[in-house]
């Protein structure tokens, strides 16, 4: 029960405490990926200490202790009506663990479908109107408004408007279209669609709200940084600034522009990659992050292993 | 196959686009006709279908329809493009998201830093 408790002020407290944490920290526009990778473990290490906590509750530690065979047995037991669920704290633990894993596949499902139904709605609209340019690698769209994206998929694709292509010069094109496969190649569509479900499967929760909203803003900063390493980054900065001005009125629907200042000022003056050590301890806080949860949950299952069979050992020591 | 009637798709509908006036079934297939054979029907499916897809509109005229384009081409593309861009699942597949557009103020300060920005780094 201790562990159970554990887990669950650290899923709480973490919710609220990471998401400040990590958005104080002033390396992440450096190392985009990583930081990614850290609102990832951020949101996978909350979502698995309320599982374990749950299972924690339907399980007791005792149980766990006598070796694997037992769990195993207390396991079967659990989910073959057997005497360890009669127990109300089983049912509870086993409820919750079970309502959280059911809204996560559902939400999941309904975000990557509502994705694809719409990207292929999308694509069919596109059939009609673009015309594939085999020098740009795109598909290219007669529209006044200076637009570039890409639909990911099996046969995703880089976008751009005729209005992007007469306000940029070319090497600017090239550098944009770099910046949107770099977004295709990395899958990035599914890294926001996971940050997407979460937040929508537990609304109101700051972690997941934050998460969905930094990683939105990091992805984007990963693609200029792949598109940088073969072009200069004065182009990208260039078509960043005529993209995001000269807009049609109807698409204006609000104002100012954090993240594409923040993405100009990048391009136009780098800032030194992490050292190693940040680096380093970067994947250990991601693998703290993820491998915490597991290792609090099986610390008093190990502990009673111990006691259970090494306490001769233990004694002679 | 599928791919042929998406391309026929895209050939009828650049037909009625272009020439924006009422058009038979029959007149658009003399149209293609001159660089494919078609059949008649293949092309009426195909505009049904274009009709179901809300695309053309059309009213009987005699035994056959009068088809017509529903909205020019410019409308057709910035119905698409806002209808599904603005949407929050694809809000990060634009190179800049539309709600994030630069005010002038900020708009003229980034062109200023770009005009300073030494001309050796333009070739790093």
């Amino acid at each position: 029960m201790t562990v159970a408790i554990a887990l669950a002020v650290y899923a709480a407290f973490a919710a609220v405490a990471l998401p400040r944490l990590l958005r104080r920290a002033a390396w992440t526009d450096r190392a985009p990926r990583l930081a990614i990778a850290m609102w990832q473990a951020a949101g996978a290490s909350v979502v698995v200490s309320v599982l374990l906590s749950a299972f924690a509750i339907a399980v007791p530690a005792s149980v766990v202790g006598h070796g694997l065979a037992a769990l195993f047995e207390a396991c079967a037991a659990l989910l073959g009506h057997g005497a360890t669920l009669s127990t109300p704290s089983a049912r509870i633990g086993l409820l919750i663990g079970g309502l959280v894993l059911a809204r996560l596949a559902y939400t999941g499902g309904a975000v990557l479908l509502g994705a694809r139904r719409g990207r292929r709605r999308h694509a069919e609209a596109l059939a009609l109107l673009g015309r594939h340019d085999h020098d740009l690698g795109a598909l290219v769209v007669d529209y006044e408004e200076r637009l570039a994206y890409c639909l990911p998929g099996r046969k995703g694709h880089a976008v751009i408007t005729t209005g992007a292509l007469r306000s940029l010069a070319p090497e600017q094109v090239t550098a944009v279209l770099a910046h949107e496969q770099a977004h295709l190649r990395g899958r990035h569509h599914l890294v926001l669609a996971a940050a997407e479900a979460l937040a929508r499967a537990f609304p109101r929760i700051p972690l997941f709200d934050q998460a969905r909203a930094e990683i939105a803003r990091l992805v984007e900063l990963l693609a200029d940084d792949e598109a940088a390493r073969h072009h200069p980054r004065i182009h990208i900065a260039a078509a960043l600034v005529r993209l995001a001005t000269g807009r049609v009125p109807a698409f204006a629907l609000g104002a100012g522009g954090e993240t594409a200042l923040t993405r100009v000022r990048r391009m136009l003056h780098p800032q030194a990659p992490l050292e190693w050590r940040e680096r380093l301890s970067g994947l250990l806080a991601v693998t703290a992050l993820l491998a915490g949860p597991t290792a609090l949950a099986a610390a008093p299952g190990v502990g009673a292993f111990l006691a259970h069979h090494c306490h001769s050992f233990l004694i002679t020591l | 196959m599928v791919r042929g009637l998406g391309e026929l798709e895209s050939a009828i509908m650049d037909r009625m686009w272009a020439t924006n006036a009422p058009a038979s079934v029959r007149d658009v297939l003399e149209h293609l006709r001159k660089d494919r054979a078609l059949a008649y029907t293949t092309v009426m499916t195909v505009m049904d279908k274009l009709h179901t897809k809300g695309l053309l509109k059309r009213k009987p005229v005699g035994r056959a329809y009068i088809y017509e384009a529903v909205s020019s081409k410019e409308a057709y593309t910035a119905d698409v493009m806002r209808v599904s861009l603005a949407k929050s699942g694809n809000r990060a597949a634009t190179f800049v998201h539309f709600l994030e557009r630069l005010t002038p103020e900020e708009a003229s300060a980034l062109e200023a830093a770009l005009q300073v920005y030494p001309p050796s780094g333009r070739s790093s």
